[in-house]
């Protein structure tokens, strides 16, 4: 297998989202200086984004020249600070006021069914099939970190993004971790959650 | 006409956005432990300051469970973590108690809605069980279960806004140490450590959540409502990548990251927190949006 060939699987792996950490700093590195390499990753993500039932984006497209076009073009009436202003504080209002009203049950103290129901069980909140692990039995091993996509609007979620998400919480948990300790009742609990994260890291 | 029509719009929009974060400032002077749930909080906020122990603990998330012991404290001044299932001869590891600081009661019950009720035995001690149900969905839900004698919390779930747990810890077993037993709480539930090396209330960039620590060498800035906390971290974005944005979720530990190319200058913005998604986009808006973190 050639150099090239293993950079264009490595392009692939990203693109599906399961690549390895190695492969992703492969990547990065070639493409900055590989065309050829560059237009096929921009047209594998428009590929994957019209499959995927998305419009391809701007970004899919030829990022550096639209921003340069965009920054060389004068600002249409819609990009008013004011509008985005506006924007921001009408969704920031939604989601306060819509979610105050949701949370807080019409008897104020009452506790929701969830709460009654936990039990000693934790599941999975994203991935394919529902895991129950409670104190009780034995754990089910699933992935430890899954990559999830939310059904929203904005849904520039891309199994790159995904995985620089990864990369970026095997190389920051730890950080997180110690700035969290100081603010929570249980101080070791932030601890506790890096734990795992700082395992792959000796592995290597 | 269409044009002005917008613009009304979109002025109604504003001010309604103000009055909304208006109402979700925290009226810090307002408050007091003087309900049975607020002092419980107090005191769970407080325990470590009044306790010594050692114990064995379980940590749950869905990739598994964990067993830990832990001793507070170790060494006068921090406690220490040792993972028991993760190699042989493990490394114990430290950790600092919590700041409780003066503010903390008021904004956490600006935010949370606790209720208290009867718990279940935890390591062979009577506990109650201590509910904080989120009053809008920028923060997760926490039940606890905290010891009756010592107000420490020896259980502790965290649950999604959509009802499902995604981290537990709870201690199997658990020795209260003589030394720094102080069951004498005031009748607030504070103690006279509450307010030690506690930060200061920074600005509010997303409505409940202050910042605690800024200008740390790898984070931007660090934000908390009290119980949940949220590093933000900028970094530059390696060349020609796309802006876009993606997501991993480990137990309640959400790591968002956005990467965007703000004046020809790709940065990314990588938000790591136990925060719903959705506070997590609000973040890193108020980074990309140049919105002022002082």
């Amino acid at each position: 297998m050639t150099a090239r060939d293993n950079e264009l699987e490595a392009l692939s792996a990203l693109m599906d989202g399961e690549a390895t950490e190695l492969e992703l700093h492969r990547v990065l590195n070639t493409v900055s200086s590989d065309e050829a390499l560059r237009s096929r990753w921009q047209r594998q993500q428009w590929v994957s984004q019209a499959l995927s039932g998305r419009a391809p984006g701007l970004d899919s497209v030829d990022v550096s020249g639209r921003v340069r076009e965009a920054l060389t073009q004068p600002r249409p009436a819609a990009r008013n600070p004011f509008w985005s202003v506006a924007v921001a504080a009408s969704v920031t209002f939604a989601i306060v006021l819509g979610g105050q009203q949701l949370m807080v049950p019409a008897d104020g103290d009452a506790r929701p069914a969830v709460v009654s129901a936990l039990g000693g069980g934790v599941v999975p909140v994203f991935g394919a099939q529902p895991v129950q692990a409670s104190l009780e039995t034995q754990s089910i091993n699933v992935p430890a970190r899954q990559a999830f996509r939310e059904p929203t609007p904005r849904s520039d979620f891309s199994p790159f993004y995904d995985q620089l998400a990864r990369d970026r919480y095997l190389q920051l948990g730890p950080v997180h971790a110690a700035a969290s300790a100081g603010n929570h009742p249980a101080p070791f609990v932030p601890m506790v959650r890096s734990t795992e994260v700082v395992e792959p890291q000796a592995k290597r | 006409m269409v044009r002005r029509a917008i613009q009304r719009a979109a002025a109604c929009l504003l001010l309604g956005g103000l009055v909304s974060v208006g109402f979700t400032q925290p009226v810090l002077a307002a408050c007091s432990a003087d309900t049975d749930p607020a002092r419980a909080l107090t005191r769970m906020l407080d325990a470590h300051h009044q306790v010594s122990y050692r114990g064995t603990l379980i940590y749950e998330r869905a990739s598994g469970r964990q067993f830990f012991t832990v001793e507070w404290p170790a060494d006068g001044a921090s406690g220490e973590l040792t993972p028991m299932n993760a190699g042989v001869d493990p490394m114990p590891e430290r950790w600092s108690p919590p700041t409780v600081a003066d503010y903390q009661l008021c904004a956490l019950l600006d935010v949370y809605v606790p209720t208290l009720d009867p718990g279940r035995v935890v390591s062979g001690r009577a506990t109650q069980r201590l509910t904080l149900r989120p009053r809008d969905t920028l923060r997760h839900a926490y039940v606890a279960e905290i010891d009756e004698r010592t107000g420490m919390a020896l259980s502790m779930a965290t649950v999604a806004p959509d009802g499902k747990v995604l981290d537990r810890f709870e201690f199997a077993a658990i020795e209260f140490l003589e030394r720094g037993i102080n069951d004498g709480a005031g009748s607030d539930g504070r103690s006279a450590h509450h307010t030690q090396a506690a930060p200061s209330l920074g600005v509010s960039p997303v409505p409940g959540y202050f910042v605690v620590a800024k200008d740390d060498p790898r984070s931007l800035f660090v934000v908390s409502d009290g119980l949940a906390t949220a590093s933000i971290f900028i970094e530059p974005l390696p060349p020609n990548v796309p802006a876009g944005e993606g997501a991993v979720l480990d137990g309640a530990t959400l790591t968002y990251s956005r990467g965007i190319i703000p004046n020809g200058k790709p940065i990314l913005i990588s938000v790591l927190g136990e925060i719903p998604i959705t506070t997590a986009r609000l973040l890193a808006d108020a980074v990309s949006t140049g919105r002022e973190i002082p």
